[in-house]
């Protein structure tokens, strides 16, 4: 492989997983943006979502990598699981925002923010209880197609992947922007109280932002279990982390941000895996986080956001 | 004033209670006579299914000897502990350190079983010394532990005595004796070497490398694997690149399985191996065909599961937990068998049965196991070093995740001259 290869394959490589902490990036980055608050159960929400879409995956009978689907079944399997998957971590979401969050609403301080931490040791736990602690071989219907661009090979579900996840992106982007209900919740991210007074209602708001967030985290989750063929109860330590610095260094808060912040930290990610040594990628990571917080600390996109009482 | 009486009586209550709950001890200790032998694994997270193996092999030989009447009027009983947490998701050195106390603070214990990996023995091993109670692991391989150098001695087992016995030999022949399969057998020229970061893989990966590189083979690179990390891609691509012979990896399952299910889609055709920490059911269930077809992995025992002498043993242990024993459910069970065998002597010989008395019977056993006749040196290493080679090769006829029927015995790999 030349140089150009090497490089156009970790772009590859890194467009892939950017891609996913991207998806994972938005869900932090709405709801820091509408309650400021930085949910931690969001880390495990997206490993449930890849067994969710595990469980309806083997349940339509695709099991190991042996099963391989084309055409007409396997957008209708994978729409289904998709679909299954983010309305049941949706679901999750807005029922972790009722129960463990929505009491805590008016207590100052950062008490909300450890219920999210507990959160998301339960949901840990409850599949490391439920499912065991091996790895799961991941069902894969995508079949093994490749295209060689020189000496880089783009496989046939990594454009899925992107695809996949620049629809959604775009889908919410167009929400928030278009639909009277994004309306609402960038008023209510503006400002909670005058957009309660303007008749906005705020809790709807924020259900909504739960919602949504919660669905692109299994969303990911699914597409994890895809590209790497495999999930367990751990994955959502390393990867949340990477998302969650994704969003920072994109400027928490802002959605645009989370898309591209999630990129970079993917492409950062495979560049330092191929120039400098795998080892060091996170200490690189979060130097450069460091970096810009210090010189920039909105993030790279983020703007000055209005102070608020 | 009162408090003062208060105190007082206090403690004369305690000492009468003191007396009263050590002359109980005493009695019943004389009543039922039972001894207990700890059993330390990681039962919980990436290698939950091979300790498990371990587990039920070292279980089935103390089962045996008390459904025999016991060992020389005892019944020895087992505490097993997990070592493996949550939050690490393998097996953690904090936990094991926890459990070694443990048992260290409970007198009926007189020996141990485990651990499974060297992460854990380097937490364990000043622990075990201190408190004079010996293990014996059945799979733990990094030499470092049972060093002789007087650096690892002041660390690993500062009262001097060996504490930490094998019935496996250790890296400083499992890496350099595949490196020389490698060499020899598989004429590999040029190897990227990876380890996962722990105790274990970057010890065997240091040993592979140092060989390699004596035989004249080309190091094209080394790196190292985080364990809770998803992708690997960029790493495997920069191998794609430099394309060597072969991988080595030393490491065990947690980055492992995601090793082999990403190589196979990256660089599918290169020879790919690794030490004891690549054989396990974790490997066929986790990555699965085809992706684990072809990878070499080694043990650091004998081959034993289709030898004739372990026959009994591998019907009554598929008879009793459904599934076959791996290699290191027979070291495991050769382990308890050296326990027993040093029980016995102890007990026979009229001493007490203490841990001190069995760590130094084990130290002298000559013991007829699966693997043929035990022994250790001054260290606590086996004195017969044997490392076996396999290769995982698809068996229709076979459950896919059985790893007796699924990995293919290939040889001995040979020894460095």
């Amino acid at each position: 492989m030349s140089f150009q290869d090497v490089l156009l394959q970790q772009i590859i490589n890194g467009l892939s997983l950017g891609a996913m902490y991207s998806l994972l990036a938005l869900g932090f980055t709405m709801i820091y943006g509408i309650i400021e608050l930085i949910n931690f159960a969001h880390f495990n929400v997206f490993m449930v979502g890849s067994f969710v879409a595990l469980w309806v995956l083997q349940a339509t009978g695709i099991v190991g990598q042996q099963t391989i689907l084309t055409g007409l079944p396997l957008v209708g399997v994978l729409a289904l699981a998709f679909l299954g998957t983010m309305l049941f971590s949706g679901v999750l979401g807005v029922t972790i925002e009722r129960i463990a969050l929505r009491p805590l609403r008016n207590v100052r301080g950062t008490s909300a923010m450890i219920s999210t931490i507990g959160v998301s040791y339960i949901l840990f736990n409850l599949i490391l209880l439920g499912v065991g602690a091996d790895t799961q071989n991941y069902p894969n219907p995508i079949p093994r197609h490749n295209w060689a661009i020189g000496g880089a090979v783009l496989e046939l579900r990594e454009v899925l992947v992107w695809g996949v996840a620049l629809i959604l992106m775009v889908g919410l982007h167009v929400f928030v922007r278009r639909s009277r209900l994004g309306k609402a919740m960038r008023a209510t991210a503006q400002d909670q109280e005058a957009a309660r007074m303007m008749g906005v209602e705020v809790d709807r708001v924020v259900v909504l932002a739960f919602f949504l967030g919660s669905a692109l985290a299994g969303a990911g989750g699914m597409i994890f279990g895809l590209y790497y063929n495999f999930t367990s109860f751990v994955i959502g330590y390393s990867a949340g982390l990477r998302a969650f610095t994704a969003a920072v260094l994109g400027g928490i808060g802002n959605i645009m941000g989370a898309m591209v912040g999630g990129v970079v930290i993917g492409l950062i990610e495979s560049m330092s895996g191929q120039f400098i040594s795998v080892r060091w990628t996170d200490v690189i990571i979060f130097s450069i986080l460091i970096l810009v917080l210090v010189f920039k600390p909105t993030g790279l996109l983020g703007l000055q956001a209005p102070q608020k009482s | 004033m009162t408090s003062k009486t208060v105190s007082l009586r206090t403690l004369l209550g305690a000492a009468v209670a003191a007396g009263v709950l050590s002359m109980g001890a005493m009695a019943s200790h004389a009543a039922d006579k039972t001894v207990t032998v700890g059993i330390t694994l990681p039962l919980t997270g990436a290698d939950a299914q091979s300790a498990t193996l371990i587990k039920d092999g070292a279980q089935l030989a103390i089962d045996e000897a008390n459904e025999r009447g016991g060992v020389a009027g005892y019944k020895i009983e087992t505490i097993t502990l997990d070592s493996g947490t949550a939050t690490a998701g393998q097996y953690d050195p904090a936990q094991a350190a926890t459990n070694t106390k443990k048992l260290a603070s409970n007198p009926k214990v007189v020996a141990n079983i485990g651990p499974q990996m060297s992460g854990e023995g380097k937490a364990m091993s000043p622990i075990l010394s201190a408190a004079d109670l010996a293990t014996i692991t059945p799979s733990s391989t990094n030499p470092d532990i049972t060093s002789p150098d007087p650096k690892f001695v002041s660390q690993f087992r500062p009262n001097k005595k060996a504490v930490y016995f094998r019935t496996v030999t250790t890296d400083a022949y499992q890496g350099p004796n595949m490196a020389n399969y490698f060499h020899d057998v598989l004429h590999v020229k040029s190897v990227y070497i990876l380890d996962d970061s722990g105790a274990y893989g970057v010890g065997i990966a240091d040993s592979f490398q140092k060989q390699a590189e004596k035989l004249g083979m080309k190091v094209m690179g080394r790196d190292q694997l985080n364990p809770k990390e998803a992708d690997y891609t960029a790493i495997l691509t920069k191998i794609k690149q430099l394309n060597p012979d072969a991988i080595y990896y030393g490491g065990v399952a947690q980055a492992g399985v995601k090793l082999v299910k990403q190589s196979y889609d990256i660089v599918p055709k290169m020879i790919k191996g690794g030490g004891d920490g690549m054989y396990g059911p974790e490997y066929l269930k986790g990555a699965g065909f085809p992706a684990a077809e072809g990878w070499y992995a080694t043990i650091a025992s004998p081959h034993l599961i289709d030898d004739s002498g372990a026959k009994a043993m591998v019907e009554a242990f598929k008879k009793k937990y459904g599934t076959s024993p791996d290699d290191y459910a027979i070291t495991a069970y050769d382990a308890a068998q050296v326990i027993i065998d040093a029980i016995k002597r102890v007990a026979e010989s009229g001493k007490e049965v203490n841990r001190s008395n069995i760590r130094d019977a084990i130290q002298t056993s000559h013991v007829k196991t699966l693997q043929g006749e035990i022994s250790f040196d001054e260290n606590g290493d086996l004195v017969n070093k044997v490392i076996s080679v396999f290769q995982i090769h698809k068996d229709d006829s076979h459950p896919l995740d059985d790893v007796g029927f699924q990995y293919k015995y290939v040889g001995v790999a040979p020894a460095s001259s």
